[in-house]
């Protein structure tokens, strides 16, 4: 790793600021709240796939000691245009839909009402299946959405048909995922408290307070500072938890009515209901490549289960679209993604945002190209790889792009032209490469973060922030940021966060945005406080300010250390001045661009894997990351980033699946639901490409959602190596494997 | 209703006089009682592991399956009472340093879990570090550096023990 | 988990125990390690109106070494406990495996082997929640003459999973159960019934008392597939216990389990191994007379073919690591000095 002489606490280890609280039980969570007086909620939930609500009783709920409040669709909050709320309406469209809710005074008295709530349903029929419900007849879950179809998005760049007709080869091949959960280490929960009717707070953890302020604020006829939004500490979001759910209107609606603190917590499977464990999909590709391995035109139909309801799924085809632009020059692309209404969940995001499960295909498509025209996956990644300074057919620029890089260096560290075809039985290699924008505008017209910088008289400093960190570790990143062009250590930063009453804003941390763009508001902050005390120091050494170091704790003119004062005597010099001037930095930052981001990442990765034709077991054994995160602020966290990634994305490739029958999830547990543990974790050698991005914050862009879109085509890629085939549908679990595993077996045999 | 009893449980040292009723779990009664919530409820069915304390021997064992009634007379240790003199135990030390650290949910449930395994086998061997971790789930941190930082930590804890039997003074954890 | 309302009392003996059960028979609940019973309360599959904690009677836990060279261990020993004696580690290697199969660590640490052997069946339509239950109709465990899991059953093929019993049917185990009527020795083998609804011989009065395992002097192996070591459900397990050489065998138990609702012991299988030995070609020969043997599957995760496919791999692999080793455990002797009941050296 390049490290820069002259940066002093960006590279370095710093082991996370929030740490000692973490290990020691010190931190708090939302479920952890405990406020006087509060209820206990409890959500009644349609058991029916499909029908309409004819009665709801609520007389003996009513009578149970202790309940405090009851809501049901009379109760509806202002409904938020393009999202699906809970009660709002009287037709059921899954099991599992929400229907009224009780708060109480305890767990038990909730419980018992809940149970106590008589629905009466007339039943409509339903359908589950995907393609089922785009056929003519299917029963119908939405009158504004003729043939089921939720949402379709069309693109096209340059003459597709055109290119496919001048290639030389046209490969196409399809593949699918189904539905996963993020299995979060908290569970969903959420504390509104909704006493006094002008104001709510609400403790839930979140990846943007902003988001959910937005959403709550409309919903109850609020402004988004009559809503605070307290987000503590985020036990692991993995893209699932940036907007408001059912669960937060319906704590703040009980709350209301009862006037008194509510807590919703998730009981059991209501995880995997809350979670919203939705969202299988199909994926059909189609490439046109010349004879030498160039590719030239690419096409993808993607077929979206979108469940029930549109919560916020139709950022999906917005999401995934950019991807075919970002890897590989080519002369023409065509996109179109469907969602597709079914009564099963609604479809939310999981780790890796639809975007790893769609590259489970994309993938293992493009190494079906390559072999198809007879090359190496290595050298056809590198043949039609893009490079700095290329141009998307979108009009994006790549400021820095470390794509070539990563691929060699995965290579070369695995070993990959010793292994490559020539492994024994039941082994496998592959390679599969990947990009990501690290932020990404479109959202609103604006893709904001900002920070409050606040220097204490001794040298210590306070950041306002409104990133939450939920485990990627922005926290500590912000404050290596802010230390490092203050000349501080980073302990010596404060971090503020997690309060909307105080906390600046901050879109919040999602699209891979922590890093550049709050990391960029941060280092705005920094340096408008810096800026301040410069004056102080310049005049002091009588230097221009341009020649004046913060290094250290210490502050001096450029190669003169010894003429330096102490950080905290300029800060007090600056107060004690005539001027008294008490040191506050604030800054923002917000993309310049239209749509998309300024930085994208780029990374290759290539996965070692054992079939075992007995089980059809897949054990990885060695993932090598090569990620081009333009510079890396505090390592380890890289690495602890990247490993989390490995590990999720090796587990939704092999093992995650949430198994649906007639719209009820059949392993809605942490026991059933087969997330893999400690057992069967592979070795990961990580390889950080510094490219220095020249918008980035010290040149950083992201590593929290990159590395996930390799790992999973990468092991799928290996795979396929091992057992002769690809296995086109996801997760690749044992049985399929063994299924083409004895495929194989029989066609050697006839070849015999 | 079933009437509540007064247990007399022992925690982290010190000594409560608690009534329960006989559905409460004992994890209700460190958390909603005690107010230690850094034992967190999790699955609340013995899976997921964030519930993890230890018994009077040591042993990692699930708060959330077990009845706040049984355990009159007994002891517990949480991950409040793994510090001493407000110094992280090496093996938190080992967490921090190592990056096994993330979202910070699981975190209590790990240290307790890999206390586990240190209260009951000095020197277990990396398939015994597995075992005591896999009844633990981490998304974030995918038990990579978990496993590093457990494996380190008992590395220092049997030096430490070698210099201080040799009479040496103690190394300070490496770098 | 939110627990229905129960009362619970802990008794002061085994007979005070006898006494509650013939008192409140199926109304009561052995409360042991708990770790599956309280869970399914959650769920409200079980719903006793009194949990009997029988955690801390001293009679109930501890292994103790029979005069013959076997094990005696008491109902309520924790799994972990079990593990780490070190008689295990010495003359039961493989049962010490089968042991350590179970759950998770955190599991083992509270769980008990008479809860592992009463451990109820389980699938996927009726291990869940009562409201997730609800969305649908019942089955044989709850109020309906159905089973989901194979519609054309006409009884209950929920999985039988627990991982320590098949290797103590290979061992020859037997289970010592009592209630105010008597006591009764059941081999371990005949307590299974194939009801995956009542799964086993125990009369609502009775309790589990101990497991006797006779000395071994059998090659054994035990071997269990599941996707996700540490902690999880077997996809298919296997125990094998030979007596005799590889040329000349005496006696061979081979038990499956996780495949049906009871463990099932492959007889096909084992005759082709005491007529022809242990040989590759034999070992061949069994994997493939084991498809006799193999009654209702009960496939959950998998796919139908999949776990049968699974069981010759299985019998191939375990019955080759038996004939690879050369010799079962020492012939054992009654030791002075071994811990006694209730004294566990593992833990400090």
């Amino acid at each position: 790793m390049a490290r820069r002489p002259d940066l002093h606490a960006v590279g370095k280890n710093q082991p996370r600021l929030d740490g000692f609280a973490k290990l020691s039980g010190r931190s708090e969570f939302s479920d952890d709240v405990q406020l006087p007086g509060m209820l206990r909620g409890r959500v009644v939930r349609a058991g029916i796939s499909h029908g309409r609500i004819v009665n709801i009783d609520i007389s003996a709920a009513l009578r149970v000691r202790g309940v405090k409040s009851i809501v049901t669709v009379d109760d509806k909050p202002n409904p938020i245009i393009g999202m699906y709320q809970p009660l709002l309406n009287r037709t059921v469209r899954f099991i599992g839909q929400e229907i009224a809710a009780v708060a109480a005074t305890d767990d038990d008295a909730a419980f018992e009402a809940a149970s106590l709530v008589k629905v009466q349903y007339e039943p409509l029929p339903a359908v589950m299946d995907l393609e089922k419900a785009l056929v003519p007849g299917a029963p119908q879950l939405h009158a504004k959405a003729p043939g089921n179809l939720a949402w379709e998005a069309n693109e096209a760049f340059d003459e597709p048909d055109a290119v496919f007709a001048a290639s030389d080869r046209i490969i196409e091949s399809s593949y699918a995922s189904n539905p996963s959960h993020n299995c979060y280490a908290e569970f969903h929960v959420c504390v509104a408290d909704f006493s006094r009717a002008d104001k709510l707070t609400v403790w839930s953890p979140t990846q943007s307070a902003v988001l959910f302020q937005k959403t709550l604020a409309t919903a109850f006829g609020l402004t988004e500072g009559n809503v605070r939004m307290m987000t503590l500490n985020t036990g692991g979001a993995f893209t699932g938890r940036g907007m408001a759910r059912p669960h937060h209107f319906i704590a703040a609606l009980l709350s209301r009515k009862a006037r008194r603190p509510v807590k919703l917590r998730s009981y059991s499977d209501e995880e995997f209901m809350m979670g919203r464990a939705g969202g299988r999909a199909q994926y059909r590709f189609r490439t046109g490549v010349m004879r030498d391995g160039r590719l030239r035109a690419l096409e993808a139909d993607l077929l979206v289960d979108a469940g029930a309801y549109i919560e916020t799924q139709m950022l999906f085809p917005r999401i995934t679209a950019p991807f075919f632009h970002l890897l590989y020059k080519v002369d023409a692309i065509r996109y179109r993604a469907r969602l597709v209404y079914t009564n099963n969940l609604p479809y939310e995001w999981h780790h890796g945002g639809g975007i790893a499960q769609m590259h489970f295909g994309w993938g293992q498509h493009l190494d079906l190209v390559a072999r198809e025209v007879g090359l190496d996956p290595v050298e056809f990644h590198l043949m039609n790889a893009v490079e700095k300074g290329h141009t998307t057919r979108k009009g994006v620029t790549f400021a820095s792009c470390g794509l070539k890089e990563c691929i060699q260096k995965a290579a070369k560290k695995a070993g990959w032209k010793r292994k490559y075809g020539k492994l024994p039985p039941n082994k496998g290699i592959g390679i599969a490469i990947g990009a990501m924008a690290s932020g990404a505008k479109g959202l609103y017209k604006h893709d904001t973060s900002a920070a409050f910088i606040k220097v204490g008289e001794d040298g210590t400093v306070s950041l306002l922030t409104g990133i939450p960190d939920m485990g990627q570790g922005s926290h500590t990143t912000m404050a290596i940021i802010a230390a490092e062009v203050l000349g501080i250590e980073p302990v010596d930063v404060t971090i503020i966060a997690g309060d909307t009453d105080v906390t600046p804003f901050d879109l919040g941390a999602f699209s891979q945005r922590g890093t550049f763009t709050t990391g960029n508001a941060v280092k705005a902050a920094a340096e408008d406080a810096r800026s301040q005390l410069l004056k102080v120091a310049a005049a002091r050494f009588d230097y221009k300010p341009a020649q004046v170091v913060f290094r250290a704790r210490q502050v001096y003119p450029k190669g003169r250390p010894e003429q330096g004062i102490a950080f905290k005597q300029l800060v007090y010099d600056t107060l004690h001045s005539r001027e008294g001037r008490a040191v506050m930095g604030r800054g923002f930052y917000n993309s310049p661009k239209e749509v998309g981001s300024m930085a994208y990442s780029f990374g290759a990765q290539i996965a070692e894997v054992t079939v075992d034709p007995d089980t059809g077991f897949v054990r990885v054994d060695r993932m090598t990351v090569a990620h081009d995160l333009g510079r890396a602020i505090n390592p380890r966290v890289v690495e602890g980033q990247i490993d989390g990634q490995v590990f999720s994305g090796m587990s939704q490739v092999l093992y995650e699946e949430v198994l649906m029958d007639d719209g009820q999830p059949l392993n809605p547990s942490r026991l059933e639901y087969k997330l893999p543990r400690a057992f069967e974790v592979p070795e990961v050698d990580h390889l950080l490409i510094e490219t220095i991005d020249p918008y980035g914050p010290f040149g950083a862009k992201e590593v929290g959602e990159g590395p996930i879109v390799c790992t999973v085509p990468a092991i799928a890629n290996a795979v396929a190596m091992a057992v002769g085939e690809q296995i086109r549908e996801m997760p690749i679990s044992p049985w399929r494997v063994l299924r083409a595993v004895s495929r194989q077996q029989d066609q050697d045999d006839d070849a015999a | 209703m079933p009437s509540k009893s007064v247990i007399r449980l022992t925690v982290n040292g010190d000594l409560h006089e608690i009534a329960v009723s006989p559905m409460e779990t004992l994890n209700q009664v460190i958390r909603d009682g005690l107010r230690l919530t850094g034992t967190k409820r999790g699955c609340t069915s013995g899976s997921c592991g964030v519930c993890t304390i230890n018994d009077e021997r040591g042993q990692a064992i699930l708060s959330c399956i077990s009845l706040a009634v049984e355990w009159d007379g007994r002891s517990i240790t949480t991950v409040e009472g793994v510090e001493r003199d407000g110094k992280l135990h090496p093996l938190q030390q080992a967490f921090l340093e190592l990056g096994a650290v993330q979202c910070g949910v699981c975190t209590p449930g790990l240290i307790m879990s890999a206390m586990g395994l240190l209260n009951t086998n000095p020197h277990p061997d990396q398939r015994a570090i597995d075992e005591a971790l896999a009844g633990a789930i981490c998304r974030c941190t995918g038990h990579i550096k978990v496993k590093k930082a457990v494996a380190h930590a008992i590395q220092q804890i049997a030096a430490q023990a070698a210099t201080q039997a040799a009479g040496a003074e103690p190394h300070g954890p490496p770098a | 988990m939110h627990l229905p309302r129960f009362e619970y009392v802990r008794p002061d003996s085994v007979a005070h125990v006898l006494t509650l059960l013939g008192e409140w028979r199926a109304r009561a609940s052995i409360l042991a390690g708990g770790t599956d019973l309280l869970a399914s309360m959650g769920q409200r599959l079980a719903q006793p109106k009194v949990l009997i904690g029988i955690r801390y009677l001293p009679q109930l836990a501890g292994v103790e070494a029979a005069a013959d060279g076997g094990l005696r261990i008491a109902a309520a020993t924790t799994l972990s406990d079990l593990e780490h004696h070190p008689l295990l580690a010495e003359r039961f290697p493989t049962l010490k495996k089968a042991i350590n199969a179970v759950a998770s660590r955190h599991v083992r640490n509270m769980a008990t082997l008479g809860g592992n052997l009463a451990l109820p069946t389980r699938c996927w339509y009726t291990n869940q929640t009562e409201t997730w239950r609800n969305a649908r109709s019942g089955c044989f465990k709850t109020d309906a003459q159905a089973c989901h899991v194979l519609a054309t059953s006409d009884h209950c093929v929920a999985t039988s999973s627990a991982d320590s019993v098949p290797a103590l049917i290979a061992h020859g185990a037997s289970v010592i159960l009592a209630s105010v009527r008597g006591q009764r020795t059941v081999p371990l083998a005949d307590f299974y019934r194939e009801d995956g609804a009542n799964p086993t011989v125990l009369a609502p009065d009775e309790l589990i008392i101990a497991i006797d395992v006779p000395p071994c002097a059998d090659r054994t192996a035990f071997i269990k597939v599941t996707p996700r070591e540490g902690i999880d459900f077997g996809l298919g397990t296997i125990a094998v216990a030979v007596a005799g050489s590889n040329r000349r065998v005496e006696r061979a138990r081979i038990i499956v389990n996780a495949l049906g609702s009871h463990p099932m012991p492959l007889r096909a299988a084992e005759a082709v191994i005491r007529e022809q030995g242990l040989t590759e070609a034999s070992v061949e020969a069994a994997a493939v007379a084991a498809r006799a043997d193999l009654g209702e599957i009960t496939n959950l995760w998998t796919p139908a073919g999949y776990k049968r496919r699974l069981v010759r791999a299985l019998l191939r692999r375990a019955l080759d690591d038996v004939r690879r080793q050369k010799r079962g455990p020492a012939p054992a002797l009654p030791a002075p000095g071994l811990p006694v009941a209730g004294e566990v050296s593992h833990a400090v």
